[in-house]
């Protein structure tokens, strides 16, 4: 055994994020540069291999150092673990050193006993003893399949088994297979204490990006749930509050989270996704990662990343990829103008792509207006084989009911329309006779008639931008024109041709993806 | 009207119905054998609109819930739904192979990779297998249901002749398309909605 099995997260665990797994790394760093995280320890990802070939023996010998793990958490909040007066809970989280589909579901709010209800009834209110207390039962019955037994410690150890078990779920070992990823290891759990969003009215939590990761702008982006805990922000279930919300509620707390968010971008050098929960008024940050990004705010904050100092030209150059650029040469739906627009209707993905037209619900009046010369959106409650010729001549449908294997979303794919499925009762109602546009990459109808458009490396000036950058760090250099000999395609093997006949510059129809290519095959660093 | 009459009549309604609208030539292939006489008649007895495609009238829809209402009244309505629900049972297992079909790792299924192809077609196989006793019981109460066998069989044959677009293609009698008619004729059969159903 080369490292502790059990690691406390206060800020000097010092070991990387394939030991802690990248939440219980981020949790660490965020301890150690003085922001308000509650108190946490992490059973490392060797423990996790190890258990896939001996639970139970794995488990064993660990559990003593999983208890002294505990009793730092007791320490640290002065509350107790299974009892009162003052009754810890915790929540278990997954934790690879790589995010992936699959993993197990955070559990909150473990350690529920009847006097631990009771105790919490008496220290908060019974009503959000009784939430707390329902929250746990039925995640704990989704998330670790079965009722909750009683001992808090037999919930807390059938929690990590659970999360040590969820590194081989199929969908788990699909996705590292996919993506090459190494299948042996396994994930590291991370335990912390609870806070509590959903304690009074002045509690919450929600999530918050340090620049806007679908514009690419340079403000901050997020959205709370007052009174709720974690995972209600992220099931999409709740109609969730915008961050700006925040800043009128309680101006302090917002002032506070906005400088953490900036604090941690600086320091990771990267555009932060940060979770929050507000329990009574104080901020409690509880996990931060590089955010997710659209193509275009991959390059726009690449940029100004660049500009602000925190990375230099070669590392904005790999935080563009190739496929980046590519997507933005494709007409699309930009996001500033996509979330200008009213949102209509939310529903799955179904079929790829954008199409606007006019919402009809019956498949003949649909026919009628497509002959005519209308642009037409189908709109139904749910579709058979005698709607076919409806969908056929309509550019985009919706429905609102089915799943990602319903009929409409087989039949709109083998069509090529977009297409959004399972939009809810009564969506068929309100989209009749309304102009929208139906976004099938998004899951999204939004009012309106919403022009797409797409980048040019001639036009842009973001990617001209990051043309002049590449052309000062890339070993081929690539211009629009010039007297150069001429790269006829910007693919991989085009490039290593170009670059092993000693060519350092080439004129190019697509000069950018041609260097970023290039860039990749040297390995500038 | 004899029941022979009857039962054609009933085959050729029932698939106008399914397919909302179908060129003669079509729905002649699809109800199997030739009934070229009894499509000449529904149409000049009004109960088919005639264009370019056919279509129900009113009075088509009228005389087809009829007969399915008469046909209905002569089944064993526990077999039936006996049918339905083992149907059910393999109908997720087939929307989801033809979503994986369709999809690779949620981004459109490029069809590069042949031993991923494979493996989803060799599900087909699986529940071609599954779904065919299924269908002979259901038959053995609605004789018109043996023809889903036919044409399941047919799509079959061509997918494994390397014609994928028979899985799941629309307008033509592809895996999908027949499955999706299957469907509702056990729906109905079974006296059961889209709306208890899933969809």
């Amino acid at each position: 055994m080369s490292t502790r099995p059990v690691i406390l997260l206060d800020g000097d665990a010092s070991s990387p994020p394939e030991v802690l797994g990248h939440k219980g790394h981020g949790i660490d760093m965020m301890r150690g540069n003085g922001l308000p995280v509650p108190p946490a320890f992490c059973i490392t990802a060797e423990v996790g291999a190890r258990y896939r070939a001996e639970p139970e023996a794995t488990v064993n010998a660990i559990w003593d150092d999983v208890l002294a793990g505990m009793r730092t958490l007791e320490a640290a909040t002065s509350r107790t673990f299974g009892r009162g007066p003052h009754p810890l809970l915790v929540s278990v989280r997954s934790g690879a050193a790589v995010s992936m589909p699959g993993m197990m579901d955070t559990l909150l709010d473990l350690g529920f006993r009847d006097d631990v209800e009771n105790a919490l009834a008496t220290e908060g209110s019974a009503e959000f003893a009784r939430d707390s207390r329902r929250r746990f039962t039925e995640s704990y019955q989704r998330i670790v399949t079965g009722p909750a037994p009683d001992d808090p410690y037999q919930q807390l150890r059938a929690a990590i088994e659970a999360v040590f078990a969820s590194w081989d779920s199929p969908r788990a070992v699909a996705y590292r297979s996919h993506h090459g990823l190494d299948d042996r290891g396994g994930t590291a759990v991370v335990v912390q204490a609870m806070v509590f969003g959903n304690i009074n009215a002045n509690s919450g939590a929600g999530v918050v990006f340090s620049r806007n990761p679908m514009t690419g702008a340079n403000e901050e982006f997020g959205e709370w749930l007052p009174g709720g805990q974690g995972d209600d922000v992220v099931s999409g279930t709740v109609d969730v509050e915008p961050i700006a919300a925040l800043h009128s509620r309680q101006p302090g707390v917002y002032d506070q989270l906005i400088s953490a968010a900036r604090s941690l971008e600086r320091l990771s050098a990267d555009v932060q996704e940060i979770e929050f929960t507000i329990q009574d008024g104080t901020l409690w940050l509880l996990q931060t990662r590089a955010a997710k990004r659209s193509a275009q705010a991959a390059v726009r904050l690449a940029l100004q990343l660049l500009d602000d100092g925190l990375i230099d030209e070669a590392e904005t150059l790999r935080r563009v990829a190739p496929a980046h650029v590519e997507a933005l040469l494709q007409p699309s739906l930009q996001p500033e103008n996509r979330l200008a627009a009213r949102l209509l209707a939310t529903g799955l993905p179904a079929g790829p792509g954008i199409a606007s037209g006019r919402a009809y619900t019956e498949v003949d009046a649909a026919i009628e207006a497509a002959d005519r010369g209308e642009d037409v959106i189908l709109v139904r409650n749910h579709t058979s084989p005698d709607d076919i010729h409806g969908m056929l001549v309509a550019r985009g449908i919706v429905t609102e009911t089915g799943g990602a294997t319903s009929h409409a979303a087989v039949v709109s794919r083998e069509l090529g329309r977009a297409a959004v499925v399972g939009c809810g009762s009564g969506v068929a109602e309100s989209l009749a006779g309304k102009v929208v546009t139906v976004d099938g990459n998004q899951g999204e109808v939004r009012e309106g008639s919403l022009r797409l458009s797409a980048w040019s490396e001639d036009n842009t000036p973001e990617l001209r931008e990051l043309a002049d950058i590449a052309r000062r760090v890339s070993p081929l250099r690539a211009h629009v024109r010039g007297d150069y000999p001429r790269l006829d395609r910007h693919t991989e093997a085009d490039v290593r041709s170009a670059l092993a006949s000693g060519h350092s510059d080439v004129v190019s129809a697509s000069p950018l993806l041609a260097m970023l290519a290039a860039i990749r095959l040297s390995g500038v660093s | 009207m004899s029941r022979a009459a009857q039962m054609s009549e009933l085959a050729v309604l029932q698939a106008v119905r399914l397919k909302g609208r179908v060129s003669r030539d079509d729905l002649a292939a699809t109800v199997g054998e030739n009934r070229f006489d009894v499509i000449d008649r529904l149409v000049g007895s009004g109960l088919l609109l005639d264009g370019p495609t056919l279509r129900l009238s009113p009075a088509g829809r009228g005389r087809l819930d009829g007969l399915l209402a008469d046909e209905r009244s002569h089944l064993d309505a526990a077999a039936v739904l006996a049918a339905y629900d083992e149907f059910h049972s393999v109908n997720a297992e087939f929307k989801a192979l033809v979503t994986d079909w369709q999809l690779k790792d949620g981004q459109p299924n490029t069809h590069a990779d042949i031993g991923y192809d494979a493996a989803v077609l060799a599900r087909l196989d699986d529940v071609h297998r599954r779904v065919t006793p299924t269908i002979a019981v259901a038959a053995a109460q609605l004789p018109r249901l043996n023809r889903y066998s036919v044409k399941l069989q047919t799509a079959l044959d061509n997918i494994h002749a390397g014609e994928t677009m028979w899985l799941a293609r629309p307008l033509i009698d592809s895996y999908h398309t027949v499955w999706f008619e299957l469907h509702e004729e056990l729906i109905l059969a079974a006296g059961r909605t889209r709306e208890t159903d899933d969809a």
